[in-house]
């Protein structure tokens, strides 16, 4: 299987060159084309359970769909809105995805929803996160440009701009400084990012986006 | 005319080159900056050509204006900047005799000697195919340019091949495609998300956008305030 990531990063959207064997697992409405000799397969987000908390908490599909061939053939994967994506190989590892960050990975990457708890919740970063573990390449997406920062202690983040995070990293909610400046400073709630491990951030936010174009409509 | 397509993938924009005599055909509004010995004409046909008002509401049902803006270079050299009012891409397409379905939205330009026209695609492709109702068919000679939103690329189909519905810009019509569904089973197609595909058939050369703007406005559209 070869895979490459295009068009970055304004409108990443990756190319798999699929063999006999291959399959590679995407999320629901990924694919925006392919070969005829690619056939595709929905099946539940690992497991019944899981797929249900994806649906009700994370407003995500219970399904994410399998692809695979007899012969040869390529399928273009891409993400609703536009940005940058992300390629990392896990080995036994974990790492945690914001909802609707997850694009693709290979059959030896697991998907779980996992608790994200209260203080991620109340900072508006969702009760539950995606779980991803087990080994193979993942591939997540974000509206805007992703940079990384290796976290030794505390990193501030705004809301809306988390993608993915290391387990070792836990979130809390706290004000970007005082009450005035929190709530007048436009900062409002903030996500701190405590621990020791690395973090996935987007350039920009939906948030943000919805924010600026509500104060242009007239 | 020289074309040459700058910034690209995000937010491309056409630079034409014109020489005296020569002209080009775009969308209403797609000018950004031209130079100053360029005759701009505002019209509901093709620069010399037959149909007028009638092609001109074919064409608003395809999803573009009444109206098309013709620029006519009155001495050499004289440039052109085109671009769509969306992020997205630009391609050029050269036609040399064939034909090309565009989907309604994505037409932004055509040289002169290129002929435009609303073509029907039938019911089930208008209701189910995500694009526009009725598409955008360029014969004769010259460069076609297509916009999209998302990048886009080229697919040389040969056999069979399948789009998502929204993703298509443009195809050969060597190529025909039919409405099927995505997965093996029906029930699978709608669980998996993807719904209903279009599936291409034939030998040519189809052009796909990256992105899909329903899917975007879906995501937005819960965030902005009711009005």
């Amino acid at each position: 299987m070869q895979t490459e990531i295009r068009h970055r990063p304004a409108f990443a959207n990756i190319r798999v060159q699929l063999e006999r064997g291959d399959s590679l697992i995407a999320e629901s409405d990924a694919m925006a084309s392919m070969s005829s000799t690619v056939a595709m397969r929905a099946r539940w987000a690992g497991g019944f359970f899981n797929a249900l908390i994806r649906r009700v908490f994370g407003q995500e599909s219970m399904f994410v769909n399998e692809f695979s061939t007899d012969s040869e053939g390529e399928v273009i994967l891409t993400q609703p809105f536009p940005g940058d994506m992300e390629c990392i190989e896990l080995n036994g590892n974990t790492v945690f995805l914001q909802p609707g960050a997850f694009v693709a990975c290979e059959p030896g990457v697991k998907l779980t929803a996992g608790w994200a708890g209260f203080g991620s919740y109340i900072g508006k970063e969702g009760l539950f996160r995606l779980k991803a573990s087990g080994t193979g390449k993942l591939w997540f997406g974000a509206y805007g440009g992703i940079f990384t920062r290796e976290i030794t202690g505390e990193l501030v983040v705004d809301t809306g701009h988390l993608v993915a995070y290391e387990p070792t990293l836990k979130i809390h909610m706290g004000m970007a400084g005082g009450i005035f400046s929190s709530f007048f400073g436009g900062e409002g709630l903030v996500s701190k990012i405590r621990g020791e491990g690395r973090v996935y951030l987007q350039s920009r936010s939906m948030g943000g986006l919805a924010a600026w174009t509500n104060a242009h409509l007239y | 005319m020289r074309t040459e397509i700058l910034c690209r993938p995000a937010a491309s924009v056409a630079r034409i080159t014109l020489d005296e005599g020569e002209s080009i055909t775009c969308e209403v509004g797609a000018m950004i900056a031209m130079s100053t010995s360029l005759g701009v004409e505002t019209a509901s046909r093709k620069r010399g050509g037959g149909g007028g008002v009638l092609k001109g509401l074919k064409r608003m049902f395809a999803g573009e204006s009444f109206f098309l803006n013709h620029f006519t270079a009155k001495t050499n050299n004289q440039s052109l900047i085109i671009g769509p009012s969306l992020l997205g891409d630009i391609v050029s397409h050269k036609l040399t005799g064939g034909n090309l379905v565009v989907q309604g939205s994505s037409w932004l330009a055509s040289g002169s000697d290129v002929e435009i026209d609303a073509t029907w695609q039938g019911f089930g492709k208008a209701i189910f195919s995500g694009e526009t109702m009725f598409w955008v068919k360029c014969s004769g000679t010259g460069d076609v340019l297509l916009s999209s939103f998302g990048a886009i690329y080229e697919v040389q189909v040969d056999g069979a091949y399948t789009v998502d519905t929204g993703h298509i810009v443009a195809f050969e019509d060597t190529l025909g495609f039919s409405i099927g569904k995505s997965a093996g089973s029906w029930l699978g197609s709608f669980l998996g998300g993807e719904g209903l595909v279009c599936k291409f058939k034939g030998r040519g050369k189809l052009y796909c956008q990256s992105h899909n703007p329903p899917s975007f406005g879906k995501l937005l559209g819960p965030l902005l305030k009711a009005r």
